[in-house]
């Protein structure tokens, strides 16, 4: 009874997409990297350049984005509304946390805020959603 | 959602792998749908009651009935 071909066929896919991913992210934080660091350190700030670099990150930031959307494509039905439920848990405690965050500095807590802090803030809410959700419909 | 999966996967001495080869999606989501912690899609509905060859209303059935 067993079509082995079929289950293959949905990890392989999965494995190629996850894969496609982990290159286009690796390529954008090391394009992000340039475009923040490269300034002061590999082009004394020629602005020309730094549009340049500017533009390489937009770029590969939305292969990225593709990327992430082909991955979801690749997955079964339930993976991938385990992953549309973390995305919309993740939208709603960033924004909670980054509006908490923001007055910090008008509530004199802290002296200045970090946006890029809000990248972890995500990161980890994403990643904690997911677990959850998974854990909670696999589990016995 | 109530359903009968397990009962008619069982009757035909398939496992959950099985069936999940057989519909394209992971053993973790026949899983799921057994214990009716994951609702399938209509499509996904439709394949299982066209694999098993029966409607869809005697696969599932809400929860109050």
């Amino acid at each position: 009874m067993t079509d082995e071909r079929t289950q293959t066929s949905l990890q392989a896919g999965l494995k190629k997409s996850t894969f496609t991913l982990f290159l286009a992210t690796g390529a954008w934080v090391g394009s992000t990297a340039i475009m923040s660091f490269g300034p002061s350190t590999l082009w004394s700030y020629d602005a020309s350049t730094t549009y340049l670099a500017i533009a390489a990150n937009l770029i590969i930031g939305l292969v990225m984005l593709y990327s992430f959307f082909k991955h979801l494509s690749a997955m079964d039905e339930m993976q991938r509304q385990t992953h549309l439920e973390a995305i919309a848990l993740t939208l709603g405690i960033t924004m909670v946390l980054t509006v908490i965050y923001g007055a910090l500095p008008q509530a004199r807590v802290l002296e200045n805020v970090q946006p890029t802090n809000v990248l972890f803030v995500i990161g980890f809410s994403y990643i904690l959603s997911v677990i959850t959700l998974w854990l909670r419909r696999t589990r016995a | 959602m109530k359903n009968r999966l397990k009962v008619l996967r069982a009757d035909r001495d398939w496992t959950q792998a099985d069936l999940a080869d057989q519909l394209q999606v992971t053993r973790q989501t026949i899983n799921a749908i057994e214990k009716g912690k994951y609702d399938p899609s209509l499509p996904l509905a439709f394949k299982l009651a066209a694999l098993f060859g029966m409607p869809i209303e005697a696969l599932f059935s809400p929860d109050g009935e």
